[in-house]
């Protein structure tokens, strides 16, 4: 029973995201509900990013500065911040940030748009609402979190940057240098293809989350929770597939 | 023309229309009454195939909508306009861009022109003067008036639908929500007004159907509505005699 119900979520879900997607390209566009959406999601998200990045970023390097230290192996510090930065932390945090300011709102938006019988009066009045309200809102997650992905790691870099030099009294010459060394093809790619995966996970997830809300405030709290949830797993979990796949077809031997 | 051939419906089993049958033309004036939790916008909802029913059809004009999916249900719930219960305005967007939806939607008008029908829509339902409010800064009647303006927007409805309009109001507001509704249908299109209210309903339909415990128990005109001897029924019908009845009945 509760199987069956698993698997018709799935199913639904996996339409919801499909016809979400495919939107996009079909008529009618509602590009000013994107662009509304993208102002949300990207420019309001900004200053939460650049706060979280800039102090990850120096974290990251006063771990690694000190234990690099004690082995002696203090020039390696911008070498292991880059490529950490690049290809896993940065996306990772970039989407987890996402989804707590972006994922949430959405769900509990549109779940309330749901219980005030806003979704119906869309579908009395012929709009259909996977492409009025879905669909904007998977087009401005995959272009916002990948820019606000790329605006993170350049603040991380910045932040490590700092510390390297004011505080482990290192070379910055020597740091931009390993920093130059690992932006290669590879790991740009590396860290660019999750943050499109993790924006289209966290918008679908997000969206049918809400779209699904029944039964007033407290299935508002669940849904805007489950959105959440449901979000931080699925970014978790495809972030190893995902790193392990581009590993191998990018050639790295692990 | 509506019908509902022995529909049954419930929600995760839960049992809300059984067996409910009627032939509704879209030029009658209707009323669904019933207490709270019956179904009656339940039915609103199968109508325009917002939910599907368990067993028994629905056809408008002679269309199973039943078996129709959401891009084909389209043309059906284009014949109708519902204001729901609790208005449904968008509240994202002011009151005029709430009433332009529909025509950002479907027609090409100028900004101009867009705003010169929303504020003739508006006039007609009177409140004008609220057209760069937000949704959440209107009392009760305005948004339900809002909404009735936004249906009317919409496209020349065949009939409208209209889910208890005048409930939470005051006498005043009802009063001007009823006279809007009976002033919307003197063209020969018909409504459907959901209401608990006795009085609002015998002020504006010619034909009463009772709900009770899912089913149709009564279904008639006025004649018949006073004559009936459902016992909910007689208390919902003691508001027209100045709750006497009623009163009566809970002191004892
Ligand atoms: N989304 C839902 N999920 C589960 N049950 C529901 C849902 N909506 C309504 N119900 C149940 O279905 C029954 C009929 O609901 P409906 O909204 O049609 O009643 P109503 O006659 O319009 O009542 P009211 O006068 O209070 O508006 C109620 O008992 C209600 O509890
Ligand atoms: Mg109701």
């Amino acid at each position: 029973m509760t199987l069956k119900r698993l698997i018709d979520n799935l199913q639904d879900y996996y339409m919801l995201a499909f016809r979400g997607l495919t939107g996009i390209f079909r008529r009618p566009f509602y590009l000013s509900d994107a662009i509304e959406q993208m102002d949300y999601a990207g420019a309001g998200s900004f200053v939460i990013i650049v706060l979280v990045a800039l102090f990850i970023g120096m974290a990251l390097s006063l771990q690694l500065s000190a234990e690099f230290s004690r082995l002696g192996l203090r020039m390696y510090t911008g070498k292991a911040v880059g490529i950490t930065i690049i290809r896993e932390v940065g996306p990772v945090m970039a989407a987890l940030v996402f989804t707590g300011r972006v994922g949430a709102g959405m769900a509990s938006e549109l779940g309330s748009m749901v219980l005030g019988h806003q979704v119906d009066s869309l579908r009395v009045f012929g709009v259909d609402p996977v492409k009025k309200l879905v669909t904007p809102r998977i087009m401005s997650s995959l272009i916002m979190l990948p820019a606000l992905t790329i605006i993170g790691d350049a603040l991380s870099i910045f932040g490590a940057y700092y510390i390297v030099v004011f505080v482990s009294n290192q070379s910055g010459h020597v740091y931009w240098r390993a920093i130059r060394d690992v932006l290669i093809f590879e790991n740009i790619i590396a860290g660019s293809v999750k943050p499109f995966i993790f924006g289209f996970l966290i918008a679908s997830i997000s969206c049918y989350s809400g779209l699904t809300t029944r039964g007033g405030a407290t299935g508002l709290r669940q849904s805007t929770t489950s959105a959440v949830v449901l979000s931080i797993i699925s970014i978790i979990i495809s972030d190893f597939a995902l790193t392990r796949i581009l590993l191998y077809i990018l050639g790295f031997s692990v | 023309m509506i019908k509902f051939d022995h529909v049954s419906f419930s929600y995760n089993k839960r049992s809300v229309l059984r067996d409910v049958s009627f032939l509704i033309d879209s030029s009658e004036r209707v009323a669904i009454l019933g207490g709270s939790g019956e179904g009656k916008t339940t039915i609103l909802k199968l109508i325009l195939g917002l939910l599907r029913p368990d067993s028994g059809s629905i056809s408008i004009d002679g269309e199973d909508i039943t078996g129709k999916t959401e891009s084909e249900l389209r043309d059906v719930r284009m014949k109708f306009s519902i204001v729901f219960q609790e208005g449904a305005l968008f509240d994202s967007l002011n009151v005029k861009e709430n009433v332009a939806f529909c025509l950002r939607e479907y027609t090409n008008l100028s900004e101009e022109g867009i705003d010169r029908r929303v504020r003739e829509l508006l006039r007609v339902v009177g409140v004008e003067n609220a057209i760069d409010l937000m949704p959440d800064e209107l009392s009760g009647g305005m948004h339900r008036r809002v909404a009735i303006a936004r249906s009317l927007a919409a496209f020349e409805p065949a009939m409208f639908l209209y889910d208890e309009p005048t409930s939470g109001l005051d006498p005043v507001n009802a009063d001007i929500i009823c006279k809007l509704i009976a002033d919307l249908s003197r063209d020969r299109r018909g409504f459907i007004i959901v209401t608990h209210k006795v009085y609002d309903a015998m002020r504006v339909a010619d034909r009463f159907i009772f709900l009770k415990e899912g089913a149709v128990v009564l279904d008639g005109d006025k004649g018949m509505l006073k004559q009936a001897t459902v016992p909910e029924l007689s208390i919902f019908m003691s508001e027209l005699n100045g709750n006497c009845e009623g009163e009566a009945r809970c002191s004892k």
